[in-house]
Order: structure tokens, then sequence, then C-alpha cells
């Protein structure tokens, strides 16, 4: 099937359309970065009459992202760790219905979705055990087996023979041992996928931290860029290099990791 | 058959699987559940006060208090949402779909590009466009004076709730057409090459091969943009605060509850069972429709 010359070139011309809409505003937030305040309401549009990178020291400091970098990172690790741990514990016995009701915890854990907003119970009860505004609390939150890392590893287990699980435990292998010194290196692609989508949502997250952590100083890069943003409102140069700080890391992660992203995305829509 | 010993050991997935279900049990469904309870009481976020059960007060008042207007407007602005999210970012993304899943110089780039704003977040992907949309002299103001008009974007009444949704739908395109294009992909090719033989070119071949066949896809993104267009509300905390006419019902729940100084936790729980009950209803009957939908094709 052979498609005409005009055809191919409306193709091509939708999607580079599209492509300016999602490039240029990184480029513009480049541009503006580079400016002095003054360049910048003199002329927002103009091309940056040379690279400053000065600009991106000035932002580093004033607004204390060394702080809140850490902090994201402390909640990102321990987090996703801790939820990789639950959703294999969960995972395992369901995909292979070594307890009862299997299926009953599958569709259960899938409810939640559907279910009121949990928010406003939730906060009463961090309260009450005395963990509003604690890392301990937060990292609590962004804790779970029971997520997408849980539907994905369901889906993979049931794809690995049953006849190793016997075979393990006819040598003698506990149910322990087995689950994390042979099913887990097993299952280690379809981790690399619940640590990347596990990772990123607690990374990007902002309404949590602003319920649950008031204390700036232990705010997550979001909240901290959002703070940032309140203190300058109108110093776009200074905000630009803030935007740019944050986004940098997520940029580099992406360009490496951009396959198991969209693959692993793509796996936890289709499963839920 | 359970492989791995007998007697008490029988019971250590048991075990093991209990840790995840009362994590789940104890801060999501649970919490759910007490959502019906809260409602029904007058309880507030201060620590110490005491609370009483006032029935359905809080419900009566979503409809009848004197700004009963602006929660009706939230419910409507709410539908509005999910509707133009669900028509607008799958329409966009299945054109973008079809047209990238046929060969194209360099459809790895464009693919990998259109999805960056799901991994960038809504904190950074909300301050790029209020950049972008800066009244003072930004692109968009500019271009608009051309036109010899100007807006103040998030910050008016007429538009900055449209100008979210269209932040919505550039960040969450890319997902949506990442799920389309792997329907696409999953078509065998002979399936056309047998149209083509039948003569169905074009439109046709669209209308009888590829729509039926990625109508599996077709309900996932459905499901999933109805249930994210009625449930999200960071972008709107980010871009306008919920000012300027642009809160729904799942940021009113927020902000009943935490961005006030009265802090009303019965009533925030009461919109938030009101927020349920479309949400509920919406899935519902879009699954319902939409999987009857796949089998008939």
């Amino acid at each position: 099937m052979r498609e005409s010359r005009t055809i191919l070139g409306m193709r091509y011309g939708i999607v580079l359309l599209f492509m300016a809409l999602y490039l240029l505003p990184l480029l513009y937030l480049f541009n503006v970065s580079m400016k002095t305040q003054f360049e910048y309401l003199a002329n927002p549009l103009a091309i940056a009459e040379s690279l400053r990178f000065s600009n991106f020291v000035e932002a580093w400091k004033l607004g204390n992202f060394a702080q809140y970098l850490w902090n994201s990172v402390l909640y990102t690790v321990t987090s996703t760790a801790l939820s990789m741990l639950l959703s294999l514990i969960a995972a395992f016995p369901i995909a292979r219905g070594y307890v009862k009701f299997s299926s009953f915890f599958y569709t259960f854990f899938l409810i939640s979705m559907f279910l009121p907003n949990p928010l406003i119970p939730q906060f009463a009860l961090m309260t009450e055990l005395g963990l509003y505004n604690t890392q301990i609390g937060y990292i609590l939150l962004r804790t779970t087996g029971t997520g997408i890392a849980f539907l994905l590893i369901v889906g993979y287990i049931k794809s690995i023979s049953r006849d190793l699980d016997e075979a393990a435990a006819m040598d003698g292998c506990g149910y322990i041992r087995y689950l994390f010194t042979i099913l887990l290196p097993l299952t280690k692609s379809v981790l690399a996928t619940g640590v990347i989508l596990t990772a990123i949502a607690t990374w990007n997250d902002i309404i949590m931290p602003v319920i649950y952590l008031s204390d700036q100083s232990l705010a997550p890069v979001t909240k901290g860029l959002f703070a940032f943003r309140g203190q300058y409102l109108n110093n776009w140069p200074l905000l630009a290099c803030g935007i740019i700080i944050v986004a940098t890391p997520l940029i580099v992660l992406y360009a490496f990791l951009q396959k198991y992203i969209v693959d692993g995305a793509l796996a936890g829509a289709v499963k839920s | 058959m359970y492989p791995f010993g007998k007697g008490l050991s029988r019971y250590v997935p048991l075990l093991l699987l209990m840790i995840p279900v009362a994590l789940y049990v104890l801060l999501a469904v649970g919490p759910s559940m007490v959502t019906i309870v809260f409602s029904l009481t007058d309880a507030t976020g201060i620590p110490g006060t005491s609370w009483k059960f006032i029935g359905f007060d809080n419900y009566k008042e979503f409809f009848t208090a004197s700004n009963a207007s602006d929660q009706v407007r939230a419910i409507s602005r709410s539908l509005y949402f999910a509707f133009a999210v669900v028509l607008i970012q799958n329409a966009v993304a299945l054109l973008i779909a079809i047209i990238v899943n046929k060969r194209l110089r360099g459809d790895v780039f464009y693919r990998a590009t259109y999805f960056l704003p799901v991994v960038l977040g809504v904190t950074v992907s909300g301050l790029i466009w209020q950049m972008l949309f800066n009244p003072m002299g930004g692109p968009a103001q500019k271009l608009l004076n051309v036109f010899g008009t100007q807006s103040n974007f998030f910050g008016s009444y007429d538009i900055a709730f449209e100008l979210i949704i269209f932040v919505q739908i550039w960040m969450y395109m890319g997902y949506s057409m990442t799920i389309f294009l792997a329907g696409l992909q999953a078509i065998p090719k002979d399936l056309y090459e047998a149209g083509y033989m039948d003569g169905a070119r074009g439109w046709a071949s669209f209308r009888h091969i590829t729509f039926p066949m990625i109508a599996p896809a077709i309900t996932v993104n459905i499901l999933l943009s109805i249930i994210g267009g009625l449930q999200t509300f960071d972008i709107i905390y980010v871009l306008t605060g919920g000012k300027f006419e642009t809160s729904t019902l799942a940021f009113n729940v927020f902000a009943a509850a935490f961005a006030t100084t009265t802090s009303d936790f019965g009533r925030a729980s009461a919109i938030a069972m009101i927020q349920f009950v479309f949400v509920f209803a919406f899935a519902i009957v879009a699954m319902l429709y939409f999987r009857k939908r796949e089998v008939e094709l």
C-alpha cells in the first residue's frame, strides 16, 4: 500500500507541530534561565545575551534545593524499596494461589481506585498516631504492596513455571528463602519497571507533602519548588533555574530508562 | 498444591501477606469507608475539639447553603473537565498514535518526547506553563498582542479553567498515545492486506479493521481518563490554587479540609462522598458500555 506525498507530508506536519508544543516550552525555559532579570523584563522573548550559569548558583542557594533534593531522595528510595518488598510478599502467594481466596484479594486490592477519597479519615488517623509532619509518616503513606508494582509482579510470576517452586521445595528450600533468593532474581526486569513507576509517582507527589509535611525543612523538591515560586513571584530567570534544577535529574533518568518507563506505564495501565 | 512444607509453616504465606493487607486496610480502604461516617459529623481538623453526629446536615448545606450555587458550579466544572479530557485527550492521542505507528523518521524520539511531561510531573509542568502564560510579556501574551488583544490567563475568570484543562491534556496525552500505540501494534498486518483485497481503503479500513481491533485500548483509555478527570486536582492546586472559578469537586474536598482555617472535616467528607457517587456512576456506565461494545465487535 503506497501513500501519496501529500499524505506523508501531512503526517510529518502534524507530528512536528505537536513536537513544537512539547519542545518549545523547554527551550524557552532554558533561554529565560540564562537571562538577567533586567534582560527578561526588557524583552522576555529575545535570545539570552550570553550563557549565564551563575543564575543556577544563585537559585540553588536561595531556594535551599540541596535540602529539598535530599528529602526527595530519602522519601523516594525508602518508600520505593519498601513498596517493592511488600509487593513481592503480596504478589507471590496470590499469583500461585498459595493462600485461600487469592482471587478475592486480587480484586480487593483494585477497588480502592473507585472508593471515596480516603484523605480525611486518613489524616485524622495519622494525627492520632503522632505521624503528622514526620518523615516516617510520609514514607508510610507512600508505601504500598498493593499498587501497580503488585499487579505487574502477579502477571509476571504467573508466567514462571510452578515446577520451579516444587523442585526447590523438594530440595528443602523454605518459602521465605525461595521468595528472596530464587524468585526475586527472576523477577528483576518487572521489579525494575515497578521501581521506576513507584519512584516517579513519589518524586512528583505534591498534594500529600502539602498536607502532611507542613514543616518546610521536611519538604520534598516539589513542595520546595512551589514555595520558591511563591517567594520569587516575578523573577522568572531565577524561577526558570529552579525549575531546571528540579527537572534535570528527571530528564537525565528518562533519557537512559525511556524504554522501561514507557513500557512499564503501559503495562501498569492495561493491568489495572 | 502448596509445596513448601506442612503444618504451621503452611501459614507463612498468609502471615506475610497480612502485612501489605494491613497497610492497605489501615491507610486506603479503611479511611475510604470511614469517610461515610465522617460525612455525618461536624468534626474539624482542630486537635482536641469534640464532635457529634449531625445527620445529613453537611449534605443539606452543600445543596442549600448561601454558597450552594458555588457548589453546583463546582460539580458542573468537574463534569466539564472530565468530558473535555476524555474527548480531546483521546482524540488527539489516537490521531498521533496512528501517525506514529506507520514508518516515520525519528518515531522513537517523538514517542519519548510526548511522554516526557508524565515524567516531569505536575509541579514542573505547571510552572513551565505559568511561565509561558505569564501575563507580563510572556510568549502567549505577545502572541495575543499581535492580534490586538490580551488576557490574564491563569488569573482570568474567563479562561483560567480552560487553560488548566489544556495543561492537563498536554501532560497526559502521551500516556494515552502509548496505550493506543500498543493496541495498534498488536493488529496483524495481513488483516489490512485482506481488507485491501476486499477494497477497504483509508477511512473504510480504519472504520472496519483498526477501530474494532483497538477496542480494548479505547476502553482502558476512556476509563482511565474518566477516573483521572474526576479525581485529579493537583494540577488545579499548582496552577490557580482553585481561584478564578477553577475549583472542582475533587479540589473542594481538599480545600474544605486543608486549605481553610476552619478545616471542616465533616463537610469535606460529604463532598468526597458526592464526588464518589459521580466517579462510581460514570466508571460503571463506561465500563459496561465499552465492554459490551468490545464483545459485539
